[in-house]
């Protein structure tokens, strides 16, 4: 079928190629069809030209191939509540419920791992999801998820250097120290993700902005509204370095006032002992 | 649901910047007797950005509203291929139709946003509903916006003010064109259907672009709230 649709394309492409070779032929041969004012030739009468073509108002570039990297992440905006599974399928168990806000009112994201077909040819995505145990992924419906949207950068704790790093593919672009969990209350270990940021609400133990990230306490598990990690400035920038939170991370005013210009929402964090 | 299917059309679930909105009213024949001339891209930063031959001529208020659509349409092109590239679902002549004309619409939005400078309309957000991720929805959706593309050039032709502009437009009409007849090869329906092509207007448009209801609300990912992370 696609092999003689095949060749009428081609026989067609070939009669059509061989009309307009004629017709340019018999347009070279006679000087031109004898427009009046057109000057095709040098029988045309002097005086009658053709203005030029214009020039285009754009310039267009080359086109260059899409530069993908390994540093890249996508993330997908919750189009609505949805509960995760194990595997995807709908009778795998439930590991974890992604809700279509935040609790801070903002669009609720998670980050897109994978993603594969069941027996009815559904598209499910692996996501990694804001919920305890820290590090849970789990699968959930496409058709649960809105558009995407995809980062560079990456951001990395460093528990036992008191240190947060950032990266914008494999450049670091970004350095500070921060004030991390007591021993007491921890800040949680392994892979989380920036959700959302918080500006102009007037409360100096926050520091002028924060970031809402995916990680949660496991220690402050009552803590209102869930006890999310948050990446926050202080009113206490002399405790900076150190073991000093009840598991945020902190960085002095100006920091985080630089961070902010440099971090998109849902660039990966890795919180390492 | 295809893109035929929809008639309601509410320019506000395309438009969430109004920029798409003041462009087509600039684009509707009865609303603008006559047409106000203003420097391309607003400022001289913008002139800085076009090309010397053009850079200090000015741009009919009407061309600039067409570029801009032009610029929506291609925002939309763009994000559509290069979402498929990165997903990398597509095999085969597809996958290679994904990385050729998707790099071509990103060559187009960056002319576009270049010579529009300040008064380019903002990206807007897309959820291509894993259509991106399905060969089979890819190539139909495909077939439909390179359609949708050489039909919506063509019906702005007659309204460009500009030699230069039009120039330009009747450039990426024809690239728009190839990219149709390539896809409909792929996808076994005739390359060239009709002797005639119709063009589509911006109602038109915008009604077939709502249907596939792939621009969406951009996510709200700032808040005033007052944190209450563990701190």
């Amino acid at each position: 079928m696609r092999r003689q649709a095949t060749r009428r394309f081609l026989l067609s492409a070939a009669v059509a190629a061989v009309a307009a070779g004629a017709s340019l032929a018999a347009l070279a041969a006679t000087g031109g069809p004898g427009v009046p004012g057109a000057d095709i030739g040098p029988a045309s009468a002097p005086g009658s030209k053709l203005a030029p073509p214009a020039d285009p108002v754009l310039n267009v570039p080359r086109p260059q191939p899409l530069r993908t990297s390994r540093y890249e992440t996508t993330w997908a905006t919750m189009k609505r509540p949805t509960p995760v599974r194990a595997a995807p399928r709908q009778a795998a168990p439930v590991v974890g419920h992604l809700a279509r806000r935040t609790p801070e009112g903002t669009t609720n994201i998670a980050l897109a791992l994978d993603r594969a077909e069941d027996r009815q040819g559904s598209l499910w995505i692996r996501v990694r999801i804001p919920a305890l145990p820290n590090n849970t992924t789990g699968w959930v419906p496409r058709s649960t998820l809105g558009g995407y949207g995809v980062v560079r950068t990456r951001l990395v704790v460093d528990l036992s250097e008191r240190r947060l790093t950032l990266f914008r593919g494999s450049k670091r672009i970004f350095r500070a120290p921060i004030g991390v969990g007591t021993e007491e209350f921890p800040t949680p270990t392994g892979d989380f993700y920036v959700r959302n940021k918080l500006t102009q609400y007037r409360n100096a133990f926050y520091g002028p902005l924060a970031f809402g990230t995916s990680a949660r306490s496991e220690t402050l598990t009552d803590w209102p509204d869930g006890g999310f990690v948050g990446i926050h400035g202080t009113n206490q920038p002399g405790l900076i370095p150190g073991r000093v939170s009840h598991g945020c991370i902190r960085l002095r005013n100006e920091a985080i006032v630089r961070l902010a210009r440099l971090l998109p929402i849902g660039t990966p964090l890795r919180i390492r002992a | 649901m295809t893109l035929h299917d929809f008639t309601d059309l509410r320019l506000d679930d395309l438009d969430r910047d109004g920029a798409l909105r003041q462009a087509a009213d600039d684009l509707e024949p009865t609303s603008r007797a006559g047409f106000l001339t203003i420097v391309a891209g607003g400022a001289a930063a913008a002139a800085a950005l076009v090309r010397p031959s053009i850079a200090s001529a000015a741009l009919a208020r009407t061309d600039v509203a067409i570029l801009n659509y032009a610029l929506t349409l291609e925002y939309l092109q763009d994000a559509f291929y290069t979402e498929a590239e990165r997903k990398g679902a597509l095999s085969g002549p597809t996958a290679r139709l994904a990385g050729v004309v998707g790099a071509v619409e990103r060559a187009h939005v960056k002319a576009l946003r270049d010579v529009l400078g300040k008064q380019a309309v903002k990206r807007p957000f897309f959820d291509f509903r894993g259509v991106t991720e399905d060969p089979a929805g890819f190539t139909r959706t495909a077939v439909a916006f390179e359609d949708l593309g050489t039909a919506a050039y063509k019906g702005q032709a007659h309204r460009i003010k500009s030699p230069e502009v039009l120039a330009a437009a009747v450039g990426i009409h024809s690239v728009e064109a190839r990219h149709a007849a390539w896809i409909r090869y792929i996808a076994g329906v005739p390359p060239a259907a009709e002797p005639f092509d119709q063009p589509k207007t911006v109602k038109e448009t915008l009604q077939l672009v709502r249907a596939t209801r792939f621009v969406v609300a951009r996510p709200r990912t700032r808040s005033k709230r007052r944190p209450r992370f563990t701190g």
